[in-house]
């Protein structure tokens, strides 16, 4: 059953404490670390840089906590994150491969279920990751309210709400396609490292293709680009559900053509991944 | 007799090499039944095929009545394969925990009562990457048995082990199959330790199968009379090709019901016997019997990258 693959992936995840804390806490608490840094260096230095602060800081008034929240949820599929998420995914994909423990436990469930549990229980790590993420953006907004001794607001109404939950739901989204690319990986080749670098690889890909798009003819409302560049996607349903100008500014019916674009770059590597598992050599890992 | 095993025409082939080459065999429910076989002769490809790691190139296989690899016979299937590997940062207890779970079993399942069983009960809390090769086969085998299977594939699994821990997996073998009626399949390279704990074997042979059977008859087969006579050119002489030396005696390759014959001859001879006594083969002798001469290196480094 999958959900025994799923209680079994999670027990084994828990006990691996390395990867979790890699995966999951190392870059909030490290980013947190180097704000607070950053925010007393910005504070003793405040004369120096007078009109160079950034614009909350400058501009006076309140923080809003809130409003902070709501924009850091759209944040969270940032290359930090996801560089060090992948290290648990590349440790769950790749560990039977390299620990030649796929015979060990293909024989008590399908082939099927032992990839999707594996996804399943990814899943929950990237929500960990993303959460503890958000609370540590959290906490160091407040820490920069007190350190610039500025009077803080927490204003969420349902509007922030809504935006927040799509924001949070698109990184999420994004944050997936990344674990799915580096599931494809791990399944092809076997390797932990294949697994950790090859997303990171077709990331950057996709970044300089995004470079060179104008040069290449293709239009950010393209079915072609949207579908060749996952991160356009991504980044056109942001500022589609953040409105203002520039979403008014985009092209009729991108946001389908982003919507199937992230499906596609979802789905299509894990139906790969279950498809070669299926009848993957698995007596030599 | 209900079979648990069924290959009818099994062929596996890695490129022009042939693991194996149309293996038919049957093996019976119940008992312990090795798998024989120099490096190379298809055991290991064989087990792997059973369950359902690799898919055979040609034939039929049926475990337990049903498809080898499919879902409902493997959660039926106890198995070990090579030196087993686990999570290095894992402690055998957490290794056998977490194996229960993915058989949809408590965590808590029995575990340190198998750890008991074979002998990790001190080492229960100690993460496995500083666990000996011993070890790792004792936790492999307690990570095939925690699950009450029906069919128990093991290969090699005295590998590594010292004279008391071989001793008490014979035992434990012995028990699962005389006690829980558990079918247990075994290959092994410890011919002696077969010969002790196995009812019936299989022989391989490049893929093929050699020789199979009880152990009592296989061994009986090769059972031979060794004579302490003089002289011992006399005895070649009127043995001929079923005679051989075996230091100052000679064995002579013939049916009990011909002992006394040829004794009678022999006194006629002139030869002076001091010992006439029937001697069993041991498996060792059999299996050289049916594995033939030892092979090039050319060839067992073609057998070994087969599998």
């Amino acid at each position: 059953m999958l959900a025994d693959a799923i209680r079994s992936e999670s027990y084994r995840l828990l006990k691996n404490r390395t990867a979790v804390f890699w995966s999951v806490f190392f870059v909030p608490v490290v980013g947190l670390a180097i704000s607070i840094f950053s925010f007393f260096m910005l504070k003793s230095k405040a004369d120096q840089l007078a009109g160079k602060l950034p614009p909350e800081l400058a501009l006076g008034g309140p923080l809003d906590l809130g409003a902070s929240l709501a924009g850091n949820a759209g944040d969270l599929a940032n290359p930090a994150i996801l560089a060090f998420l992948l290290i648990g995914a590349a440790t769950l994909y790749a560990g039977d491969y390299r620990w030649e423990t796929w015979r060990l436990i293909s024989a008590r469930n399908t082939r099927p279920n032992l990839l999707l549990g594996k996804v399943g229980v990814l899943k929950f790590l990237a929500l960990a990751a993303m959460l503890v993420f958000l609370l540590i953006g959290s906490v160091s907004d407040v820490a920069k309210g007190l350190i610039f001794d500025r009077p803080m607001t927490f204003s969420f109404g349902a509007e922030q709400a809504a935006q927040f939950g799509l924001l949070f739901v698109l990184s999420f989204v994004r944050v997936v396609q990344f674990l799915m690319i580096s599931l494809l990986a791990a399944t092809l080749t076997r390797s932990l490292l294949a697994a950790l670098f090859i997303p990171l690889v077709v990331g950057v890909g996709q970044f300089f293709l995004g470079q060179f798009a104008p040069m290449l003819g293709l239009e950010p409302g393209d079915w072609l680009a949207q579908l060749l560049m996952p991160g356009l996607a991504f980044d056109t349903l942001k500022t589609l559900i953040k409105g203002g100008i520039a979403a008014a500014g985009m092209p009729d019916g991108v946001m389908i053509k982003a919507i199937v674009s992230l499906a596609v770059w979802s789905f299509a590597p894990l139906a790969a991944a279950i498809a070669w598992f299926g009848r993957q050599d698995l007596s030599k890992e | 007799m209900t079979a648990v095993i069924e290959t009818t025409g099994l062929t596996k082939t890695y490129g022009a090499v042939r693991a194996l080459d149309g293996l038919s065999l049957s093996i019976p429910r119940g008992g312990v039944y090795g798998v024989l076989g120099p490096n190379g002769a298809g055991k290991s490809t064989l087990f792997r095929i059973l369950l359902g790691l690799i898919r055979p190139t040609q034939g039929e296989v049926r475990v337990l009545g049903q498809h080898a690899g499919d879902p409902a016979v493997m959660r039926r299937i106890g198995s070990m394969i090579e030196t087993p590997r686990f999570p290095p940062y894992m402690t055998a207890r957490q290794v056998l925990a977490w194996l229960a779970l993915a058989h949809g079993m408590r965590k808590d399942a029995a575990i340190d009562a198998w750890l008991d069983r074979v002998g990790l009960t001190e080492a229960a809390n100690r993460r496995v990457r500083g666990f000996s090769v011993g070890m790792l086969q004792r936790l492999g085998v307690a990570a095939a048995l925690m699950t009450k299977p029906d069919l128990v594939i093991l290969d090699e699994p005295t590998s590594g082990m010292d004279p008391p821990g071989i001793q008490e997996m014979r035992a434990l073998i012995r028990s699962l199959a005389d006690d829980d009626g558990v079918t247990i399949i075994l290959a092994s390279h410890q011919l002696l330790e077969v010969q002790r704990v196995c009812d019936r074997v299989a022989i391989f042979n490049r893929g093929t199968l050699a020789a199979e059977g009880k152990v009592s008859d296989l061994t009986a087969a090769g059972e031979r009379l060794r004579l302490s006579a003089t002289p011992l050119a006399k005895i070649m002489g009127v043995l001929g090709e079923k005679g051989s030396l075996d230091g100052d005696a000679v064995l002579a390759a013939i049916p009990r019901a011909e002992g006394p014959a040829l004794l009678r001859a022999l006194i006629e001879q002139g030869v002076d016997i001091d010992e006439a006594r029937w001697v069993g083969a041991d498996l060792e002798s059999v299996f050289m019997a049916e594995t033939g001469p030892a092979r090039t290196d050319a060839q067992v480094r073609e057998a070994l990258h087969a599998g």
